[in-house]
């Protein structure tokens, strides 16, 4: 894939950005589970030499689906998005939703709200703590009094949680 | 290949969400050679891990707006979690324990030894100490204590609710003392062998005096032996943490250890081993093999085989939970103790991930 490097360097940087454009946008346009199950053929394809060179397995599971995502358009809107032109798919990508898409995203972030109150108050306060405050595992490890790798586990037994709670309403 | 059940499906799922949750959390930092080769591995594992990874990237992105929504500052949901765990421990808590035969005079002399021994200890500790003076001394305020001693019968394991709802079975020559007040409840384990389903009280804490280590439930099952040889702690669902009762500042000290389902540690003189991973069934073979009940209620009934099984059994409409039923079954079937409840009138069973829900049908 030529676009890899380059798409690896920007996922590198704006891998948050890009990773929530991801199923949010896609999953108005195309069914996300035929993109899931593509995207797992074209993973399944990998030659084993390959495999050990790629420098960052996340970038090139989104580089392919973002691929992906741009051949479909293509053949559904006949409406090439600048195909080179790296800048205009992500300006593409990270541009305002739909309004519908828009207005599900809100409430999906009000059910996130509301399950991250829910967890246990340790887990809920170093959540909030690291993506609301933006504090660092050191910082809130200091403030909570535990260890930073007590700070790394609450945060992934946290977001399973509401992950797992968010999967039922799906 | 045979049909996997709802069981297998949810316990699955939930493994590839750890799982997902992990992957996408190790990548803030650049991956190690091996963990790339292992990351990609498991993405090619399934489609499902891939959906999994998807679908955790896609609410990673919410979580900022989602986090924003909470008003409290940083400090005050600090001092929550704090709270969260009261872990308001004393110098030799098991001695500690206030006994109603002691006279007065005994009592401000250990509130002395408490205050000298606090001296100087963090702030945090003070409160809880100030805590406790208040609770000895707040006359004014109802208390509701609650002291009992209980032994186990001669020829069968005994079954007991105490007054929280905690339901207790209690081995052949076991023996355990109870004392609930306002603030704790206090459980200390004589002799013996004991499990405990403890009832839900999240204003009083349940606290377990075992030889020294004093074990603070969080809504949960477990067992507790005491031999010659050694103490054991099971637990068989929810989560348990250890502490050293003899600690001079547990407050700023961790957990001596902390388990969830399947899990079993032992201490003895030669000091505390290792928490390793243990076959319930084993663990609860002392336990009765049949569940008899007359005229009980759903929600005990279930309790009881809640002391067999790491998926316990939640029964979440009132209306059902207090129905009394008759019958016997086989402790180590809680399906078909489901089964039959599935039968009843205007009752719905789910499987959830981590437990078995039973609500009402509307």
């Amino acid at each position: 894939m030529r676009e890899k490097h380059a798409w690896s360097t920007l996922f590198a940087e704006k891998r948050a950005t890009l990773s929530n454009y991801f199923l949010r946008r896609v999953a108005h346009r195309w069914d996300a589970q035929d993109l899931v199950q593509e995207v797992y053929l074209r993973l399944l394809r990998i030659e084993p030499a390959d495999a050990a060179n790629i420098r960052s397995p996340e970038a090139y599971l989104f580089t392919v689906a973002a691929n992906l995502v741009k051949e479909h358009a293509v053949l559904r809107q006949h409406q090439p998005l600048g195909s080179d032109e790296l800048e205009q798919v992500v300006e593409h990508l990270v541009a305002p939703a739909n309004v519908e898409a828009d207005m599900d995203s809100e409430s999906r972030q009000q059910r996130l709200g509301a399950l991250i109150d829910r967890l246990s108050p340790k887990c809920k306060a170093v959540l909030i703590m690291h993506y609301r405050d933006e504090l660092t595992y050191r910082e809130i490890a200091e403030r909570m009094s535990i260890s930073t790798h007590m700070v790394k586990k609450y945060i992934v037994k946290g977001l399973a949680a509401c992950r797992q709670r968010m999967a039922e309403y799906e | 290949m045979s049909e996997p059940t709802h069981f297998d499906a949810a316990r699955q799922a939930r493994r590839i969400t750890e799982q997902a949750v992990a992957w996408y959390i190790e990548q803030q930092e650049p991956l190690s050679e091996r963990q790339r080769v292992a990351f990609l591995a498991w993405l090619r594992t399934s489609p499902q891990h891939v959906a999994e990874y998807f679908a955790v990237a896609r609410m990673h992105g919410d979580l900022k707006t989602a986090a924003a929504f909470e008003t409290l500052s940083a400090e005050a949901l600090a001092e929550q979690a704090r709270r969260d765990n009261p872990v308001v421990m004393f110098p030799l808590m098991g001695q500690a324990m206030p006994k109603e035969r002691e006279p007065k005079s005994t009592k401000s002399a250990r509130a002395k030894r408490l205050l000298v021994a606090f001296v100087g200890a963090a702030a945090t500790v003070a409160v809880a100490w100030l805590g406790m003076m208040h609770w000895r001394t707040a006359d004014g305020i109802p208390q509701q204590h609650y002291a009992q001693s209980y032994t186990g019968d001669v020829d069968k394991v005994r079954s007991l609710k105490l007054a929280d709802g905690t339901l207790v079975q209690l081995d052949r020559n076991s023996a355990i003392d109870v004392h609930f007040d306002n603030r704790y409840r206090r459980v200390d384990v004589i002799h013996g062998h004991a499990l405990f389903d403890v009832g839900k009280d999240a204003a009083r804490p349940m606290l377990v005096n075992v030889g020294g280590h004093v074990l603070q439930d969080i809504g949960t099952v477990f067992d507790v032996k005491r031999e010659a040889s050694g103490d054991i702690l099971t637990v068989i669902s929810g989560r348990v943490r250890v502490l050293n009762g003899t600690n001079a500042s547990p407050l700023g000290s961790d957990a001596l250890a902390d388990l969830t389902a399947g899990q079993q540690i032992e201490w003895g003189s030669a000091g505390i081993g290792q928490v390793h991973p243990v076959q319930i069934p084993q663990a609860i073979a002392w336990l009765p093999d049949e569940i008899r009940f007359q005229r009980e209620t759903v929600a005990d009934v279930a309790r009881r085989f809640n002391a067999y099984t790491s998926k316990p059994l939640v029964i979440e409409d009132e209306g059902i939970a207090g129905k009394r039923i008759s019958g016997m079954f086989h402790a180590n079937n809680p399906q078909a103790f489901v089964a039959y409840l599935s039968t009843l009138p205007h009752v719905k069973v789910v499987e959830a991930a981590d437990r078995i829900r039973v609500v009402a049908l509307r």
